[in-house]
């Protein structure tokens, strides 16, 4: 940026932090967190995640003792809950990575206040989701054997399933996410280290910041590091959620086998992630008093980003419609028909409803800055979007080509305690991050801090 | 000064007077300029005269090697070792595999990138650093700017660098004694170390051998083993006679079996040989009298077989007159229940090999006795 051209006052970037805030305070306020003791409520919220947690474990333990057969599913519906619950969280993981990453690449500096809590939210849930098909596989001691290792058995795996990409999918999406997480954390841990007063805490601290010293010449290399993760966290990202909706669309099961699926699949899980970030990040904001660090201009885009997938998703919803009426195939009518009028119509509608009415509140700008609306689209979405699968996986398999075959599917109370014991999980998880690790990016926001840079360094070195 | 120092630092308290030193520090040549920051200075790898990361490039060699591995890996199981035809494709047909290609494409790179960072191009982890130690590491790592001058030779001046860090601006100068560098591999450490893994390991060993004694091993997969079923050759409560396996119900005939030419060797006489004279018929009779009957009754039939010789024994001379006058039926008969010394062998000859085996039988009696005639039959 030239000093000597003026810029208009609209097309300035607005502040991305309120009031004063210097490197020196943002470490006072943002490492603080780990070396006090957590308040209150953070005891009564994690009582309640852990609950959950717990009530989850035992129906997981309910199933291995009984079978797969505790669940609802049942010819033709053998994809159910799990599979939902499974697609949902790796959804809500996206928003991490796009913000990490996709954002980075369009050097938004305003995803640096935000983008250490969606990466954090992004390993919890896809851990959250690896749970469902590992526990579906029925023997998940034998879980491994979804790798491709020479055995005994002298087996290989079908590389022509889209199961099997999933599992190199969503593997290389928890490492790539991990890697991003930890090489992130490392300088924030190494400010953590070096004003701590604990001795336990500065080993372990030292031992996790691996003697890191901030010399110039790491910086280099850390910031091509973190550029080139950048560019391929991205495409990373857009090709797990494609490759998830691969297990639907290469299948011929009307309903599923459709082209739109995987950016409408990517639509959709940027659209739940956002909700889900937005949703964490307000109680964040108030709980850990970040508001001048995370402010009301954060919740804005983010909910700006919130109804531009939600106006995708109406498109797709449109489509499939669309396709449905205009491909003159019986099957795939009867499917659509069976979306909106059939015996889960209601969730049908809820999903339409919750995914594409309600979001368009966010037209207003009032709306996008008021808790209250925020967090209504926000579980709205959550919802929609859990049920935006339940419709796609139940309705299209139970009701497919062979009448004789249909039947209504009906969970089990199974089911249901371990969706909530996963929603335990994440928000355990939430908490504990909360505390023991730094949930800004200190060293990103110190980076963007008025006067962190040298003012003229364009003049001096860019000859 | 007896110690020598390793480095100088002088500490500023702005990005831009950090900036403005650079060009000074550079200048005095006392030894390698280093900057120590809390986050990222842009331009300060121009300004330091650094290389150009060599990342990009390894990042994209690994890439492209992730992605031949993918892709050989693919092709050798679906195409070479285990070809299986899934979908109706190729065994080679190689669209399907690239979305694996890609995920381990991004696999490799990142690794490389984030791993090849911090261990190849940072050399960390590393906690012997000196600046660690420093009591400007906590200015560091929170809201200053370090510049060091470090020492390149046993000739450092440190009181040089002292004076042109201040003159360059520094609010503060720390002056950094060289690390100790006596060696810890000592005999002594070494054996510790060695001594340690080995009670480690003889711990780890007995507790988990009296472990297996308490806890018998849990076998991982029952499913297959442990199945309600009935094995042969074990007991069982299901019946009522307590055996697992039972006895066909009576008057059970196995397919292909009908008993036949049960009665008397007489009653035999009068049944009459299905199978026509054939050259196929005669072929399936010489096999089986080959295997069956060859080592007794010869291979001329004339009774003088290998084993004869070996035990004295005394078969039928199917040559004889006797033999030669018998109705089809009764050799039929003495296949299916044997004579004398002579075994049954309905076990071992189906129903069709049997009536072969006596078109075979007749075949080599005519040869043995045979008569003008039979010349001209054959001839054409």
């Amino acid at each position: 940026m030239r000093p000597d051209i003026a810029i208009p006052e609209g097309l300035l970037e607005p502040a991305l932090t309120v009031g004063t805030v210097t490197p020196g305070s943002l470490d006072d306020q943002v490492l603080a967190f780990p070396e006090t003791l957590p308040p209150r409520q953070w005891y009564i919220g994690i009582t309640i995640t852990l609950s959950a947690l717990f009530i989850g474990l035992g129906f997981i333990g309910y199933t291995f003792y009984k079978g797969i057969g505790a669940w609802g599913n049942s010819s033709p519906v053998f994809w159910a809950f799990d599979i939902i619950n499974f697609v949902f969280w790796v959804g809500i993981g996206h928003a991490g990575t796009l913000i990490s990453a996709i954002l980075f690449l369009f050097r938004k500096r305003w995803r640096n206040a935000i983008a250490r809590f969606a990466e954090a939210m992004t390993i919890f849930a896809v851990i959250c989701a690896v749970i469902f098909p590992l526990i579906h596989v029925g023997r998940p001691w034998v879980a491994f054997w979804l790798f491709p290792y020479p055995n005994q058995r002298a087996l290989w795996t079908n590389f022509r399933s889209p199961l099997l990409w999933d599992v190199f999918a969503v593997n290389t999406y928890f490492s790539v996410s991990l890697m991003f997480w930890y090489l992130g954390l490392i300088p924030d841990i190494a400010s953590m280290r070096d004003r701590t007063k604990s001795k336990l805490r500065k080993t372990i601290y030292t031992v996790l910041a691996v003697g890191w010293r901030g010399a110039a010449t790491h910086w280099q290399h850390y910031e091509k590091a973190y550029l080139l993760l950048a560019g391929l966290a991205t495409g990373l990202v857009l090709s797990v959620h494609s490759v998830v909706s691969f297990d639907f669309a290469t299948s011929v099961v009307p309903g599923w086998h459709m082209t739109i699926f995987p950016p409408y699949f990517v639509a959709g899980a940027i659209f739940a992630g956002f909700s889900m970030v937005v949703m964490v990040l307000v109680v964040v904001r108030e709980t850990m008093q970040l508001k001048n660090l995370i402010t009301m201009r954060h919740l804005d885009v983010m909910n700006k980003v919130i109804l531009a997938m939600s106006c995708i998703m109406g498109y797709s919803y449109m489509m499939e419609g669309f396709t449905a009426w205009y491909s003159m195939n019986e099957y795939l009518h009867h499917g659509f028909m069976n979306i909106i009028t059939g015996t889960y119509g209601w969730a049908g509608w809820l999903t339409i409803s919750c995914n594409i009415f309600i979001p368009q509140i966010l037209w207003f700008k009032k709306a996008r800055t008021s808790y209250f609306w925020m967090i209504f689209v926000a579980i709205g979405v959550t919802i929609g979007m859990w049920f935006e699968r339940f419709v796609i996986i139940v309705i299209s398999l139970h009701q497919d080509y062979l009448p004789s075959a249909w039947r209504v599917y009906v969970p089990t109370m199974t089911d249901f305690g371990i969706l909530l014991g996963t929603f335990g999980i994440f928000f355990t998880l939430v908490l504990l991050f909360a505390r023991v690790l730094p949930v800004i990016a200190t060293t990103e926001v110190k980076a963007i801090l008025p006067g962190a840079q040298p003012s003229h360094h364009g003049d001096d070195h860019h000859v | 000064m007896s110690e020598t120092s390793f480095s100088v630092l002088g500490i500023f308290d702005t990005p831009n007077s950090l900036m403005a030193a650079i060009p000074k520090l550079r200048a005095t040549k006392l030894g390698t300029v280093e900057a120590y920051t809390p986050y990222p200075i842009h331009g300060i790898d121009d300004a330091l005269g650094l290389r150009k990361s060599p990342l990009g490039g390894m990042v994209l060699v690994m890439g492209i090697l992730g992605a031949l591995t993918a892709f050989g890996f693919e092709y050798w199981i679906s195409a070479v070792d285990y070809p299986i035809i899934t979908g109706g494709k190729a065994a080679g047909s190689w669209e399907a595999f690239i979305p694996i290609m890609f995920e381990v494409t991004v696999l490799f790179a990142t690794f490389t990138a984030g791993l090849g960072m911090l261990l190849l191009l940072n050399k960390l982890p590393f906690f012997g650093h000196p600046v660690l130690s420093a009591k400007a590491i906590t200015s560091i790592t929170r809201d200053r700017y370090v510049l060091a001058l470090e020492a390149e030779s046993e000739a450092f001046d440190s009181q040089a660098a002292v004076a042109a860090l201040q003159a360059a601006g520094a609010t503060d100068i720390e002056v950094l004694p060289a690390p100790d560098r006596s060696p810890f591999l000592t005999s002594d450490y070494i054996l510790r170390t060695l001594g340690g893994i080995f009670v480690a390991c003889l711990v780890a060993g007995l507790g988990i051998f009296t472990l297996t004694k308490w806890f018998p091993l849990l076998r991982p997969m029952v499913n297959m083993q442990d199945q309600p079923r009935l094995n042969a050759q074990k007991p069982s409560s299901f019946f009522k006679d307590g055996h697992g396996m039972q006895r066909p119900v009576a008057g059970t005939v196995a397919r292909g079996h009908l008993p036949t030419a049960t009665g008397k060797q007489e009653e035999a006489a009068s049944l009459v040989n299905p199978l026509p004279r054939t050259k196929e018929v005669f072929e399936v009779g010489r096999k089986a009298y080959h295997n069956r009957c060859e080592v007794c009754h010869g291979a001329i039939g004339n009774g003088v077989g290998s084993l004869t010789a070996a035990y004295g024994g005394k078969p039928a001379n199917l040559q004889a007159q006797q033999f030669r006058d018998y109705p089809d039926g009764k050799i039929y008969w003495a296949i299916v229940n044997g004579k004398n010394a002579m075994p049954s062998h309905a076990a071992d000859l189906t129903d069709a090999q049997r009536w072969s085996v006596v078109h075979y039988v007749r075949a080599l009696q005519r040869a043995q006795n045979a008569k003008d005639e039979d010349l001209k039959v054959v001839a054409p």
